[in-house]
């Protein structure tokens, strides 16, 4: 057993990954790749926003210089005080000013701008790049600049050049600082993705586990147990209930055939009892010779019965084996019926019953197996002589319908009490306890009807009422009529 | 008449081997098929009762052996398994019946006496068993001089049980001639048949001609012998 479990979860493993570890890849992955593209277009925008401010300030200090230079010529007080103290009092947007005259001399500088970016630095990169372009001083500080002309009076004759440049250090400390965020979400994102996806999975998988950890724990004295489906998903429910509902087919023909073996028992132990204990009790002191052949005719007696039941539940257990055990011929059924009469009609007349079959003159074929139809009918008939008493009738009777042949066994006898109606096809199970085995049999025939007539591919249906008698109904199928039948199948012995 | 019986089962042995010289067989027993083998090509038997669980050299064995040496005495098989490729496999390999476990031995000496004499003589038209006599063509029973009233079924009973004089006849085998039913059900049909042929043969007279054998069947037979 346990040998076998470690194979099966051998093959199990093999088969593939963990649910939940495939769970928790595929979250992981998603996740980790929601979060990377939304801060990264965040960290863009917040890019892109603070190159279009600086941009938009930068334009607006030119047409500030601009207009002081045309309003107020090119050496004005407001002009020098713009460019010199304003900008350098600065810390956010720093800007950095040069007013070159017409002369090519620089009329007014911010302070420092010399010393990371000369004028000619300037000159070239604008030369080069043209409209807004970024700068580096000679030691890497960044800067975004621009060069612009600016006419001294309206009629554009004296043009003197500003440059213009803004100073970026406080926005590259801004993304820098957005930039570690970004890293420590995507950092927190790896670790914690794959942690909440496993436990997702794990949490959705667990109804799984817990139906597998049922189902390794049933074992034939468990069968009772079940699964709560209460509160699974959907999913996971139908499965449990489809467990559920085989546990319980199971249980019940476990319930079955332990009733079943229990019953077999006692029905081999009375005759085996009886042999034992009368060939002891012959033994034990020496005795005439009636008395022995008194045992000896007993004991036959009882290994007759013996014999009769193995051969009984031998049969039972063969025609439950798959394949055609059948060996088919047409038969006339009204003859069949006829033939059963015949054989019963002196037992039932010693009884007192009136037997009748009518279904002589009707001429209903049918591709059956003779020997086990006679035995299933002869069953019938004798379990209802059994029932019967003196002023009883018995009818057979046989008709076709809609294909179908329905074979019908009616007495009107003791009947069948109806708690009993659903069990009497059981093996071994008497309608009356009390019935003693010499007028009961091993409680097999019935059992054996069934049996036969499945073979056949038919149905039995039995009713009764307590007082007034009991009607079995054998419904053989289309297939047993002749023209829808196949040819017989050779017989085999 | 010779008989071999191959059988390891020492209980079984000692009863077939009791059972068949009280029937008036020779009989020699076998334990196993390699025993049974050299007996077979020393003796001559009239018929071989073979049983197939042997150890050693087992009856399939044995039998295809025999039928590849050319020997042609009849066998009969007894066995515990009664699948119907068991059956079939027996029939081929050229044994003359097939016997399952359990069996009433009077079935088995039945069934061994049709054996030895198959190529039969043609039957009497009259059979008869002490002061009773069975005229087969006329279809007519009379006893001491006096003509029973006899049913279709009653005489086809007592022509079987006279036919077979002196074997005992299963209820089964009864059913099986007399009415071609193979079972017979729960409630002895055959016993009430019987008494009702009985208290038209024997209850009108002294001597009685039909036993009942407990546990077995019926037989029909002269009490003072034949």
């Amino acid at each position: 057993m346990s040998w076998k479990t470690l194979r099966d979860s051998k093959t199990g493993s093999r088969g593939g990954a963990s649910l939940a570890v495939l769970l928790t890849a595929w979250y992981t992955t998603a996740s980790f790749a929601l979060v990377a593209i939304g801060t990264g277009l965040l960290y863009f925008a917040l890019a892109d926003n603070l190159r279009k401010i600086s941009e938009q300030s930068l334009l607006d200090e030119v047409e500030v210089c601009r207009a002081l230079v045309l309003e107020q010529g090119g050496d004005s007080h407001p002009l020098h005080e713009e460019v010199e103290i304003d900008s350098a009092v600065r810390r956010y947007q720093k800007f950095y000013i040069r007013v070159i005259d017409g002369q090519g001399a620089a009329s007014t500088t911010t302070p420092g701008m010399d010393r990371d970016l000369s004028e000619s630095r300037v000159a070239a990169a604008a030369a080069q790049y043209g409209g807004i372009f970024r700068i580096a001083s000679p030691n890497g500080a960044p800067y975004r600049a621009m060069v612009a002309t600016v006419p001294r009076d309206a009629m554009g004759r004296d043009n003197w050049t500003l440059q213009v440049a803004v100073d970026l250090t406080q926005e590259q400390v801004v993304l820098g600082r957005q930039r570690v965020w970004v890293w420590t979400l995507l950092a927190a994102a790896l670790i914690l993705c794959p942690g909440i996806g496993f436990a997702i999975a794990r949490r959705s998988t667990r109804p799984l586990r817990e139906v597998a950890e049922t189902a390794r724990h049933i074992g034939s004295s468990t069968l009772n147990e079940r699964i709560g489906a209460e509160g699974y998903p959907v999913e996971i429910r139908g499965l449990a209930l489809a467990f559920n509902a085989m546990l319980e087919r199971l249980e019940e023909s476990f319930a079955r055939m332990s009733r079943f073996s229990a019953d077999i028992a006692h029905e081999l132990r009375t005759p085996v009892n009886n042999i034992r204990g009368q060939a002891e009790v012959a033994l034990a002191r020496p005795r005439s010779p009636e008395e022995y052949v008194e045992v000896i005719a007993s004991g036959l007696e009882e290994s007759v019965r013996l014999s009769e039941l193995i051969e009984s539940l031998l049969f039972l257990a063969r025609s439950e084996s798959p394949g055609d055990h059948l060996k088919r011929t047409p038969e006339d059924i009204g003859r069949l019926l006829a033939d059963l009469r015949d054989y019963y009609e002196v037992a039932a007349t010693e009884a007192g019953v009136t037997m009748s079959s009518t279904a002589e003159r009707d001429n209903i074929m049918a591709y059956v197996d003779r020997m086990l139809l006679l035995r299933a009918l002869g069953n019938l008939v004798s379990n209802a002589l059994a029932h019967c008493s003196t002023g009883d009738t018995i009818v057979l009777g046989a008709l076709r319908q809609d294909e179908q042949i329905h074979i019908v066994v009616r007495d009107t006898g003791s009947g069948i009490p109806a708690d009993a109606l659903p069990r009497v096809f059981d093996r071994l199970y008497r309608a009356d306890p009390a019935r003693s085995r010499n007028s009961g049999g091993a409680g097999l025939g019935l059992a054996i009807v069934r049996q036969i007539i499945h073979l056949h591919g038919g149905e039995v249906e039995i009713a009764s009422s307590p007082g007034q008698g009991t009607t079995v109904l054998v419904i053989l199928p289309r297939s047993t009529a002749p023209r829808e039948s196949p040819l017989p199948t050779a017989p085999i012995y | 008449m010779k008989l071999l019986i191959v059988e390891d089962e020492a209980k079984t042995a000692s009863f077939l081997k009791q059972g068949f010289s009280e029937a008036g067989f020779l009989v020699s027993v076998a334990a196993d098929g390699l025993e049974g083998r050299r007996q077979i090509e020393s003796v001559g038997f009239d018929l071989i009762v073979l049983d197939i669980m042997l150890p050693g050299v087992d009856g399939w064995e044995t039998l295809r052996w025999m039928r590849g040496a050319g020997v042609g005495t009849p066998v009969l098989i007894l066995t515990a398994r009664d699948e119907v490729a068991d059956r079939v496999r027996g029939l081929e390999l050229g044994a003359d019946d097939y016997l399952v476990k359990p069996f009433a031995f009077s079935e088995l000496l039945a069934r061994v006496r049709t054996i030895l004499r198959r190529p039969t003589v043609r039957e009497p038209a009259t059979l008869r068993v002490a002061d009773l006599e069975l005229d087969l063509t006329g279809q007519k029973a009379m006893r001491g001089g006096q003509r029973l009233d006899l049913t279709g079924r009653e005489f086809k009973l007592l022509s079987l049980l006279m036919r077979r004089s002196g074997e005992v006849l299963t209820r089964t085998l009864i059913a099986e001639s007399v009415w071609n039913m193979n079972s017979e059900g729960d409630t002895n049909v055959v016993d009430v048949n019987m008494r009702r042929l009985r208290s038209k043969v024997d209850d009108p007279f002294p001597q009685k001609l039909l036993r009942t054998v407990r546990g077995v069947g019926y037989v029909l037979e002269n009490p003072e012998g034949q």
